[in-house]
């Protein structure tokens, strides 16, 4: 896993990031603090006060949507982490540059709030999908492990109603436009034949993958080429080696019969908060090997960039 | 306005050692990794005394195991439990029979950490508000704990501005028609005053004391000993009363901390006496709602310098006096340059009437 500053991470669904309660999310070793100012623009700041480290992420925010530390009360404004206030100081309120906390760049797109650690970074471009269906779970997993059962096995981390995923691949992992991208023979759960036996699979789940940040958009589609469910899965790498994952989904065109009926019933898509470890271990790179090699082959010619916001 | 003054508690002509020691740099306030701060030669708190009877107790000091229990109602602290089947060598900070020098005074059970031939009385630190033989009811007493380091405990007590901004709901805000702290030092205390006019009631003293004005006026007193990282914690607030508190930190490993807390209310009314010590557990939990996750931060040196503010003085004065020491102790001198217990009611305004024992 690569923490290249000028990657954009989508930290936080859109909703998560409010002007009520700072979050507290992070971006590989780095806390980073999030929170909406009197605007409604999404911040974010490191999450350690400058002054004596406690996190921001404890304090609040005040009606001027700055973020006031809870320990002593000094406040930042979110767009320069600059110092603007001490509590008892009212009479000296200008403070020399220095009095900041690192601000980081944020934008905000199709329901994510994204943070680059580069505070100049220039933010993608993007559409504004509208999902219906989103989630957060922290897993107790490494980003890459984590992207790895992915190209592996999805359903050791995620689920989508009424669909099995099948051992055979339609496309083995190749790139496609700077991203990482495969497609799985899936069946309908549970009426069918064993797989090794099926001579046409009724559904394929795209996956196309950012080979840096990881963030995934996947599409499910029957074989007559209908998008029936569309989804963002953004993990990010956090403390402890867990990976946070944000994801959203939204249904498309409905499949007829009672299969389709199933897929459109409450959660299409869950998105697990823990892995089985020993169905995990037990789980063949059958992909993600490959997947490496051809991950490195891909940064070492053309490094990644942030323009390819998988979500874009 | 708030003004600052800093600066060594003046000494008798005939004093030989000049307080403070060797000046160090200011920017040895930005070295400040307490997690690495080890200090010895010192008497630390380590049990109430009434939590020391016929059987065995355990504390630490740095991670070295006390086990506390009484002999014909003696008070011993020994390396080893009774019951143990010793399989480690004794360290070099007990006698032969693997005993640490320890004493009872102010209703506390002190251990000397160091060389056990260097313990002596006279370094005990002063606190003149408690009964010296003990005896205050034990609902003035309490233990807590803190998942930080002493030193980092420490610093949150003598930096009063985080009071009215962490604790506002129980010590009152921070408005006041004027405010000045000094700071005062020697190589074995630093002690901070801050006097408030016409400050907001404190919020405890509003509800059980009866306190009718708007505002009163507050003078705090922070002194903290060093070495065996103690503190005493003194408010006087008129109207309203005199709070003395010991505070001491003990620093049973190098991130996690045991104060052994006693507060004389005897002189304040009836329910402000009961209910001021429980305050204390409250307003522990709210430092350590900063301090625990602050404690881990300090760990390891960053090149990253803390900001501070003119309220910071004596913070500031702390974090240099302690590490002046260290590095003394560093270079094997153990000596106490300034008497600890000598009676310190003077510099911290004790109003000697209303503690005599
Ligand atoms: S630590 Fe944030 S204001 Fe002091
Ligand atoms: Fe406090």
């Amino acid at each position: 896993m690569s923490l290249d500053s000028d990657l954009w991470w989508a930290v936080a669904r859109s909703e998560e990031v409010t002007s009520q309660k700072p979050l507290s999310v992070d971006i590989g070793d780095q806390p980073v603090v999030l929170w909406r100012d009197n605007q409604g623009i999404a911040r974010a700041l490191e999450d350690r006060c400058p002054h004596r480290r406690a996190p921001l992420s404890l304090g609040c925010i005040r009606d001027n949507g700055q973020i006031q530390c809870g320990y002593h009360g000094w406040s930042y404004d979110g767009e320069t982490g600059r110092l603007k206030e001490i509590p008892n100081m009212k009479d000296q309120q200008k403070f020399p540059p220095i009095y900041k906390a690192n601000a980081f760049a944020v934008t905000e797109q199709a329901g994510f709030v994204r943070v680059c650690l580069n505070p100049k970074a220039q933010a993608p471009l993007s559409a504004d999908p509208k999902y219906t269906y989103v989630g957060t779970v922290n897993v107790s997993c490494s980003h890459q492990e984590y992207l790895n059962a992915l190209y592996d096995d999805p359903s050791l981390i995620l689920s989508v109603r009424g669909v099995r995923f099948s051992p055979y691949l339609m496309s083995e992992l190749h790139e496609e436009n700077g991203l990482l991208v495969m497609e799985r023979n899936c069946q309908w759960h549970p009426l069918h034949w064993p797989s090794h036996f099926v001579a046409e699979f009724p559904l394929t789940l795209l996956t196309r993958t950012h080979p840096l940040t990881g963030e995934t958009q996947l599409t499910l589609r029957d074989d007559q080429f209908n998008d029936l469910l569309h989804a963002v899965l953004s993990p990010v790498p956090s403390a402890r080696g867990v990976t946070a994952v944000r994801w959203r989904a939204e249904l498309g065109v409905r499949h007829p019969g009672v299969r389709g009926a199933v897929l459109r019933g409450i959660n299409p898509l869950s998105v697990h908060a823990s892995i089985d470890g020993s169905k995990l271990r037990a789980t063949k790179p059958t992909v993600s090997l490959h997947g490496e090699d051809l991950r490195k082959a891909m940064l070492e010619t053309k490094p990644a960039t942030h323009d390819q916001t998988v979500a874009a | 306005m708030l003004e600052t003054a800093d600066r060594p508690v003046s000494h008798d002509d005939n004093s030989a050692a000049p307080s403070g020691g060797s000046p160090i740099a200011l920017n040895a306030i930005n070295r400040w990794v307490p997690h690495n701060l080890v200090m010895r030669d010192s008497w630390f708190p380590v049990a109430h005394d009434y939590s020391v009877t016929g059987k065995p107790v355990r504390r630490a000091v740095y991670s070295h195991p006390i086990f506390l229990w009484r002999d014909n109602g003696v008070a011993v602290a020994s390396e080893f439990h009774p019951n143990e089947r010793i399989t480690r060598d004794k360290s070099e900070f007990t006698n032969a029979q693997g005993r640490y020098p320890v004493m009872e005074h102010y209703g506390v059970v002190w251990v000397w950490f160091g060389n056990p031939l260097a313990a002596d009385p006279r370094h005990l630190p002063s606190l003149p508000f408690l009964p010296p033989k003990g005896g205050l009811p034990r609902h003035m007493t309490a233990t807590v704990r803190f998942e930080s380091s002493a030193p980092i405990s420490l610093e949150n007590l003598i930096d009063l501005t985080h009071a009215d901004f962490l604790h506002a709901d129980v010590v009152g805000d921070e408005r006041s028609d004027s405010e000045t702290v000094e700071t005062f030092y020697d190589s074995e205390t630093v002690t901070m005053v801050r006097t408030c006019v016409n400050k907001s009631v404190a919020p405890v003293m509003k509800f059980f004391s009866g306190i009718k004005q708007p505002t009163q006026n507050v003078r705090q007193v922070i002194r903290i000993y060093l070495r065996s990282h103690c503190a005493i914690a003194y408010g006087r607030f008129s109207p309203g009363d005199d709070v003395p508190l010991f505070h001491p930190c003990t620093p049973e490993t190098r991130d996690r901390t045991r104060m052994e807390m006693v507060m004389n209310t005897s002189n304040a009314g009836l329910m402000f006496r009961h209910v001021m010590p429980k305050a204390g557990y409250k307003v522990s939990r709210q430092d350590s709602y900063m301090t625990s996750p602050q404690s881990p931060r300090y760990m390891r040196h960053t090149d990253r310098k803390d900001l501070h503010s003119k309220f910071d003085q004596a913070g500031q004065r702390y974090r240099m006096a302690m590490m002046e020491l260290a590095d003394r102790q560093a270079k094997g001198d153990f000596d106490y340059r300034d008497n600890v217990s000598a009676d310190c009611s003077d510099i911290i305004g004790l109003r000697k009437e209303l503690f005599q024992f």
